[in-house]
């Protein structure tokens, strides 16, 4: 009897080790996954999606950094931002930047992809993406330093280029009419390389067959270009647009401070360009996070306006 | 093979096709030059002496060529100091951001667990979050933490701008085969060390593309490291060369000022000359698809 039940509770517990160690084993591997992810989540709420909600709470504040405490005004940040002229130049200026440079970011690095492509296998193509791809892995305020020194309108290389023929001092860099060219002709130096390499990767992955059956039936190659290659890279396209669409004007700021300041007369400033003034130069904390607000609105309205309307005509896989 | 698929061509198509190809060349060169030029001016002035910067005339490669340029921005401004700024705040970020991305990418890749879409959908939402959104946020956490002035306050805020890099890793390691993580599953390997000795060293191409591009992130920061680091010795090369040109004594100092640039250009230079192949490679494999 007693044996037995030595038997038996021995068996039971052997068991019960087994099983708890099971059990242990699958808890353990149940909770693993989060453990992997629980860094990148903290960090993603704590410094991207807390300061959303934060900012969008400090934006209904009038409050300037070092004063305790903080006056509750309503929607007036946001109705003051529509008196101030210069927050309206600013938008003038972010217009600007996204219509030249959105088909410029978009378009000009697909057209040299297409041309670089029936040239792939020439010996100089190595050359060609480490040229156009250098400027890419420049600081932004480095790259437009380089500029300014050519822009600079007593010593500037432009300005003596352009006396060689005869034609008078410009002063690209304060003048309304040519400083926003200058912060666009850097951001168009600065970013073709970046998405052309990513249109040379999608064409270099369209697969094989395709375009030898159609070359099979008499096609051109400008033809499998555009009836094959470009459907097929559509997706990346797309991943193009969105983003450019997202960055743009983010990305023009390193330019902006280095090249013109915002100046003359707020010509060149855009909404990111009066964030930064309003929240560190006058401190007006309650303004600059109404500002972020509006443009986290605005950049989810137009990432969804893409989806939308451009979305569906992107072939995929 | 190649040629019998190729329908034959009329000696006209070819010749039509090789002056193409000629005129693409010259077309491609044009930009190319437009591209390199201002690097080629850079260099040229930070190799020139004074009077040669200032001549009226244009002078593309100096005549009387000086290393002076170099010893005198050290001189004027703590270049030394801000280029070990910068560089390690770009080690830091770049480990940082590894550190948190791989186990994520291989969690997202390889394991099943409730809330993975969801939280993958959280993690990339966040490519969509426009940086300038939540710096006043997060300059009054930092500040309050008492990290102005520190790499700490450049590099931890900067971590979570990953969500890209995270991508690239995941789509890497969906690409490995399936056998091979059944294989090590078998052997009995934890989760871990299905990460750490199989997932890791086969996706090593991929974590050196992301590292690269991360480390060129983070060096060529600007407006983040603008307002954290307001000491005039914490600064990193891409913030402190704004003194050049917002000081108006300095403002003529065009010689020593390139002599900054190059500087700050010639490590990403490099860095990239060596890794473009394995870039362009890792970006191919991925499959970047919106």
């Amino acid at each position: 009897m007693a044996s037995i039940r030595t038997t038996t509770k021995g068996a039971t517990s052997s068991g019960d080790v087994a099983r708890r160690r099971f059990t242990w084993y699958k808890i353990k591997e149940g909770v693993i996954p989060y453990l992997l992810i629980a860094p990148l989540l903290i960090l993603v709420a704590v410094f991207v999606y807390w300061p959303l909600i934060y900012s969008t709470y400090l934006s209904f504040f009038d409050w300037n950094f070092v004063r305790p405490d903080k006056n509750f005004v309503g929607w007036d940040n946001y109705t003051q931002l529509l008196d101030d002229p210069r927050f309206l130049r600013s938008l003038h200026g972010t217009w600007i930047y996204l219509v030249t440079l959105i088909p410029i970011q978009v378009f000009l690095p697909l057209g040299l992809a297409m041309l670089l492509w029936p040239i792939r296998r020439a010996k100089s193509q190595g050359a060609y993406r480490v040229i156009l791809f250098s400027p890419t892995v420049v600081a932004w305020s480095v790259g437009a330093v380089m500029w300014l020194w050519i822009f600079n309108p007593l010593q500037g290389l432009l300005n003596k280029v352009i006396a060689e023929f005869g034609v008078e001092r410009v002063n690209w860099l304060s003048d309304r009419n040519t400083a926003i060219w200058t912060v666009i002709i850097v951001a168009t130096w600065k970013t073709l390389g970046f998405n052309l390499l990513l249109y040379l990767a999608a064409l270099e992955a369209v697969p094989h067959d395709y375009v030898e059956a159609a070359s099979l039936d008499g096609a051109s190659n400008w033809q499998i270009m555009r009836t094959i290659r470009f459907p097929l890279i559509t997706p990346t396209f797309f991943f193009v647009l969105v983003t450019t669409v997202i960055s743009v004007n983010d990305d023009v700021f390193g330019a902006i401070n280095v090249l013109t300041e915002g100046g003359p007369f707020e010509s060149t400033t855009n909404i990111i360009y009066y964030l930064y003034e309003q929240g560190f130069k006058y401190f007006q904390i309650g303004d600059a996070s109404a500002v972020a607000t509006i443009i986290f609105v605005a950049t989810v309205f137009l990432t969804w306006l893409q989806f939308r309307f451009i979305e569906g005509h992107v072939h995929y896989g | 093979m190649a040629s019998m698929v190729t329908a034959p061509r009329s000696r006209n198509a070819r010749q039509r096709g090789f002056l193409g190809r000629i005129l693409v060349h010259v077309i491609v060169l044009l930009i190319c030059f437009l591209t390199i030029f201002p690097f080629f001016w850079m260099f040229s002035t930070s190799f020139k002496q004074a009077d040669e910067v200032f001549t009226k005339d244009i002078q593309l490669i100096p005549l009387h060529p000086t290393v002076m340029n170099y010893p005198d921005a050290f001189n004027y401004f703590p270049v030394a100091q801000w280029f070990w700024n910068s560089f390690g705040i770009a080690v830091l970020t770049t480990l940082g951001k590894l550190a948190i991305s791989i186990p994520a990418a291989f969690a997202f890749a390889r394991l099943k667990f409730r809330g993975r879409a969801f939280f993958f959908a959280v993690v990339l939402a966040t490519m969509i979050v426009p940086g300038v959104t939540h710096i006043v946020p997060n300059y009054i956490l930092v500040s309050d933490l008492g990290w102005l002035d520190t790499w700490a306050g450049v590099v931890i805020p900067s971590l979570p701008a990953t969500a890209f890099y995270m991508f690239l890793l995941r789509q890497n390691i969906l690409t490995l085969p399936q056998d091979l993580i059944d294989a090590g599953r078998l052997d009995g390997a934890s989760t871990v060390k299905l990460l750490w000795q199989i997932v890791i060293p086969n996706i090593r191409p991929a974590i050196a593309v992301v590292s690269i591009l991360s480390f060129l992130g983070a060096w060529n920061q600007y407006l983040w490291p603008l307002l954290v680091l307001n000491d005039f010795e914490s600064k990193t090369l891409a913030v402190g060369m704004q003194f050049f040109t917002s000081n108006t004594e300095s403002a003529q100092l065009w010689g020593p000022m390139m002599a900054t640039a190059a500087i700050a250009t010639i490590p990403p230079l490099l860095i990239f000359a060596f890794a473009q192949k394995q870039i362009i490679s890792t970006f191919v494999t991925s499959g970047i698809k919106g």
